[in-house]
């Protein structure tokens, strides 16, 4: 059974049509990934998802409950957490704070520094910055950042959009390691990325999104031998 | 970018703090304006030659009179004791004058240059008023007289008491006063203050009106020249609350003395804070009848206790004086006059009605006519006698017949809420013996 | 090389300087002779800079309202004025009455504690009420457009408390245990303003504990950064936005109260000048940034207090507290032209940039 059911959703941004009926599913354990080019609607579908944004069309379906018409806050409490695009750390508050903002919607204070440990252990620099201000750290600790605090949201459906943009090549590798530890340790993700190649390693399935539709959608590494999807999107002639 | 939006936003608010300063704020009082009253043609017997015009009131139609007084904020009790006034004067006449039913109603001036701008423009566009009575201030009739004037109507201040007001420079014709004029109220209260108390070292404070300024000027003027010195000149803005800086400032000059004829919000204020300036502790306070109402008292507090004012001679005031009061007390159930120029009030009133019966043309089937020019001219050619005193008008409106009193407030009057009615001093009468605490 | 110099020096700049300068001279030659002058005693100015204080205090609570909304919403709550008058007002008939029936003076701390809980519960309800019907329904409006329903909720509340409690002046019982002095060798203090002054300072230290150190205090925080992100994180946004309104609306409350500890008068207009001195403060300190808003309450609290003594009267300009609002705006004015984003501006105009 579908963890995450996405059926046909239309968003717009005033009059654009931004998502002209995206359909996708995420199951249990699985890392699924959503490419395509910049303005395609990947992170439209995101904020759709995840309640920022509502669709006028379509159902969103979380593990039989349709989630498509709560408000964002309450769309975290049933278990989508996410690290939007841009990090979007709280400048303001410190690492600790950042990541106490992410278990807000929580209660259970032992198992939310169960999540604060297990954060730690993932990325032990935060753990070094834990009083620094957000807004001090670098690209690469602000992305770990905002992994661990969507983590701290406790999620069932972990939604990363773009969380290898700007960062060195070796921070790259271990972000995407830490993709697939989080996944082993029972995380089901939903990944948008840029750099495919990365994306489709690691992922079981992909979706590949043009102009607001889906486009091709089939296992990683039936997407890796696709011509389209390689002249397109892994920049192989 | 942001900085200079701060920028703007800043000198916003000044401009702003300044306007209110000047005006909080007039309400719009409701107005009741009788309905098609006017519109009735008038019969071809009559033919309007006024040449401001005539204004046509159809049989039981009623004779609008407006008012302009502050009915709102902290100046209220100067405006609704006028209001009163006016009302008393309305009953006295049976509510009717010539068969047509008068209405007494009008707009809340606020105390204010910008309240009285918005007085006079509501009220001259409202094509039933006859005559109009205010308005309160003289911050507020320094913009409403030329408005009321080009209007072609005429009002009569009971209270507005500045001297630029008459002054034959700046006089509008439409502006008339049974109001007294400061130069007098002035004059008699550095006579009260070097010839009574024998002090000859007072303090001032005006608040930029015109009235306080005038006031402030004539007191000056006359206690200098009775030999007497003013040893420090203060002002104030309309609606500063905190007094001690400035009562500091004055302390350090240490005067006998304190001078404030003010109005009630910043008067108060400084009544109630005066004491716990050091060097204050045994000042005199002397106000005006601008904060000669029940509110400032209550503002004041207990300082207000052993306090002075110069204000109107109730004990001049006509025969017919005590029984207004009466009235006044029992219709409006209260124990005290809210302010000091309710009789005023009362004359302009009968001034409008005698003046309307005399030139007002009525046909047959009771339709009036009142020519805008004719009813001015009657009401500077009024000779009577009010309860204020004898009223005839000068050509630049002064009507009054001024006669000034000084008031102190009692120990017992304060605790039983009630204003001083009968004075302790006035020009002429015998000597006044100094008493702090009365 | 010379066209490079005056690519560099921008005339509005050099203007704005000279102002500025021209400012700081009168400041310091005026505040030099007045002093050398000596016509005010110590004592005399520890009486300014108190009543400065006070009256400071009073401005900081009323300035905090109005930047935890703008920190918050990026909006001017012009209502904010007649928060503050709304609950002192309707707290004047319970203080009335307990001053008329002599239980103020019995027991002037439940008395007190009383009038001050229903001044904010009134405060803070229209303050809510307002968030809910003038700003909510707007939240994605252009942002001049909650700024003319802010003005319209202003008038609106101030002739509704006109209509509700009549348009006369009404005025505070006086509470006689608070009518003395403390004194301190030649300096003394009036009870009323110590006790402005301690519990402005713990009201603010209060808000600063609760912003920084609770959990609701830290989602404020987070809403202020980035609405967006603080939901995904299950943050309820409008509940944090009306969380900040009760508490502008507490504050400006119990601030109400003080003021009129000091100042009795109480009048359906009251709100206005200190609301909009609150708002310059606010302004001062640097929008948005609460410690700002603190700092420029006192700032101009004691500025005009103490400031056309200090600065006019060596200059021997007669009746200088006329020019105690044309010296607090000049300052100003001085001050965003050194600091365009206030005081305390800078941290957050990086921030927002």
């Amino acid at each position: 059974m579908a963890m995450l059911e996405v059926s046909d959703i239309h968003s717009y941004y005033g009059h654009i049509h931004a998502l002209k009926g995206i359909s996708l599913t995420v199951d249990k354990g699985e890392i699924v990934t959503l490419i395509g080019a910049n303005g395609a609607g990947k992170t439209t579908t995101l904020k759709t998802i995840s309640g920022i944004m509502h669709p006028r069309q379509g159902t969103i379906v979380l593990e039989g409950e349709r989630v498509d018409t709560l408000p964002a806050h309450e769309i975290v409490k049933r278990g989508i957490g996410q690290s939007p695009e841009g990090r979007k750390i709280f400048g303001g508050l410190t690492v600790l704070e950042n990541l106490e903002m992410g278990a807000y919607s929580r209660d259970n204070k032992v198992e939310i520094q169960r999540d604060l440990d297990f954060v730690f252990s993932l990325f032990p620099r935060l753990a070094e910055r834990r009083k620094q201000l957000g807004g001090t750290l670098s690209g690469g600790e602000q992305q770990m950042l905002a992994m661990g605090r969507a983590m701290m949201t406790h999620p069932r459906v972990l939604m990363l959009d773009e969380p290898s943009m700007g960062l060195a090549p070796v921070l790259v590798e271990s972000i995407f390691e830490i993709i697939q530890k989080l996944n082993q340790e029972g995380t089901t993700i939903l990944l948008i990325e840029q750099n495919a190649a990365k994306a489709l390693q690691v992922a079981n399935r992909g979706y590949v999104i043009e102009t607001g539709q889906i486009v091709l959608q089939d296992n990683a590494a039936n997407l890796r031998q696709n011509e389209r999807v390689r002249k397109a999107y892994l920049g192989e002639e | 970018m942001k900085g200079k939006i701060l920028l703007l936003l800043a000198l916003v608010a000044a401009v702003a703090l300044i306007a209110a300063c000047a005006a909080p704020t007039a309400a719009p009082a409701p107005t009741t304006a009788p309905a098609q009253a006017t519109t009735a043609p008038a019969p071809a017997a009559f033919k309007c030659t006024d040449k401001l015009g005539c204004i046509d009131i159809a049989p039981g139609a009623p004779v609008h009179i407006a008012y302009m007084f502050v009915t709102s904020g902290d100046n209220a009790s100067l405006g609704t004791d006028t209001r009163y006034g006016g009302e008393l004067a309305v009953d006295d006449a049976g509510g009717k004058v010539l068969g047509h039913p008068i209405q007494f109603d009008g707009q809340d001036s606020g105390c204010t240059a910008e309240g009285g701008q918005n007085a006079a423009t509501k009220v001259a566009a409202d094509k039933t008023v006859v005559a109009v009575i205010g308005t309160n201030c003289s911050s507020e009739s320094v913009p409403a007289a030329p408005i009321i004037t080009n209007a072609g109507l005429t009002m009569i201040s009971p209270s507005a008491t500045s001297p630029a007001l008459t002054d034959p420079a700046k006089h509008q014709a439409g502006f008339l006063r049974t109001a007294h004029n400061d130069k007098v109220q002035g004059a008699v209260a550095a006579q009260f203050v070097y010839t009574q108390l024998k002090f000859t070292k007072a303090a001032t404070i005006h608040d930029g009106s015109p009235y306080a300024q005038g006031l402030v000027t004539a007191f000056a003027d006359n206690f200098k020249q009775l030999g007497g010195t003013i040893v420090d000149q203060e002002a104030i803005n309309v609606g500063d609350k905190d007094m001690k800086p400035v009562l500091t400032r004055i302390a350090a000059t240490s005067p006998q003395f304190l001078y404030y004829p003010i109005f009630v919000a910043e008067g108060g204020a400084i009544a109630n804070q005066v004491r716990d300036v050091p060097g204050m502790e045994k000042v005199v306070m002397m106000g005006a009848d601008g904060i000669f109402t029940e509110d400032f008292v209550k503002a004041g507090g207990k300082n207000t206790i052993g306090m002075f004012w110069s204000s109107p001679d109730f004990s001049s005031f006509g025969s017919g004086y005590q029984a207004l009061v009466a009235a006044y007390k029992k219709k409006y159930n209260t124990q005290t006059l809210l302010g000091p120029f309710h009789a005023h009030s009362y004359d302009a009133m009968n001034m409008i009605l005698a003046a309307i019966k005399k030139v007002a043309v009525q046909d047959p089937d009771g339709t009036l006519h009142i020519g805008k020019q004719a009813l001015r001219d009657a009401l500077y050619a009024t000779d009577m006698q009010g309860i204020t005193g004898h009223i005839k008008c000068d050509q630049y409106g002064d009507c009054a017949d001024p006669h000034i009193a000084v008031y102190q407030l009692t120990s017992d009057q304060f605790s039983k809420n009630l204003m001083p009615e009968t004075p302790i001093w006035k020009p002429g009468g015998p000597n006044y013996t100094y008493n702090p605490n009365p | 090389m010379l066209s490079k110099l005056s690519d560099r020096i921008n005339p509005m700049d050099v203007m704005m300087f000279l102002i500025g300068g021209s400012i700081a001279a009168v400041i310091l030659i005026g505040s030099a002779l007045t002093l050398i002058h000596g016509k005010y005693s110590s004592a005399q100015w520890f009486d300014l800079l108190i009543s400065g204080l006070a009256l400071g205090g009073v401005y900081a609570l009323i300035a905090l309202g109005y930047t935890l909304v703008y920190g918050i919403l990026r909006l001017i709550n012009f209502a904010h004025s007649e928060v503050f008058m709304s609950g002192p007002f309707t707290a004047y008939f319970l203080a009335n009455y307990l001053g008329q029936s002599g239980f103020l003076d019995a027991n002037p701390v439940v008395g007190l504690a009383l009038i001050f809980i229903l001044a904010m519960l009134v405060s803070m309800t229209v303050a809510v009420i307002v968030e809910r019907i003038a700003y909510r329904p707007l939240r994605h409006s252009p942002r001049l457009v909650p700024l003319i329903t802010a003005i319209g909720a202003s008038f609106f509340l101030q002739y509704f408390f006109r209509g509700l409690y009549g348009p006369n002046i009404k005025v505070y019982p006086e509470i006689k245990v608070l009518d003395a002095y403390i004194h301190l060798g030649i300096f003394r203090i009036q009870y009323t303003q110590l006790l402005v002054i301690v519990a402005a300072g713990l009201m603010m230290l209060g808000l600063h504990l609760f912003v920084q150190r609770s959990r609701v205090g830290k989602a404020m925080r987070a809403v202020s950064e980035d609405k967006d992100t603080a939901a995904l994180m299950g943050i309820n946004v409008d509940n944090v936005i009306v969380i900040t309104f009760m508490l502008g609306g507490a504050l400006a409350g119990a601030a109400g109260v003080l003021y009129l500890l000091m100042f009795p008068q109480v009048y359906f207009l009251m709100g206005f000048i200190p609301g909009i001195k609150a708002f310059t403060a606010a302004v001062l300190g640097g929008i948005g940034n609460i410690p700002g808003a603190m700092l420029g309450g006192m700032f101009l609290g004691i500025i005009e207090a103490v400031g056309p003594s200090l600065f006019l009267d060596g200059l021997g300009i007669p009746a200088p507290y006329q020019l105690k609002d044309a010296i607090a705006f000049t300052l100003l004015v001085f001050v965003l032209i050194f600091r365009p984003s206030g005081i305390l501006g800078e941290k957050l105009a990086e921030k927002k940039a």
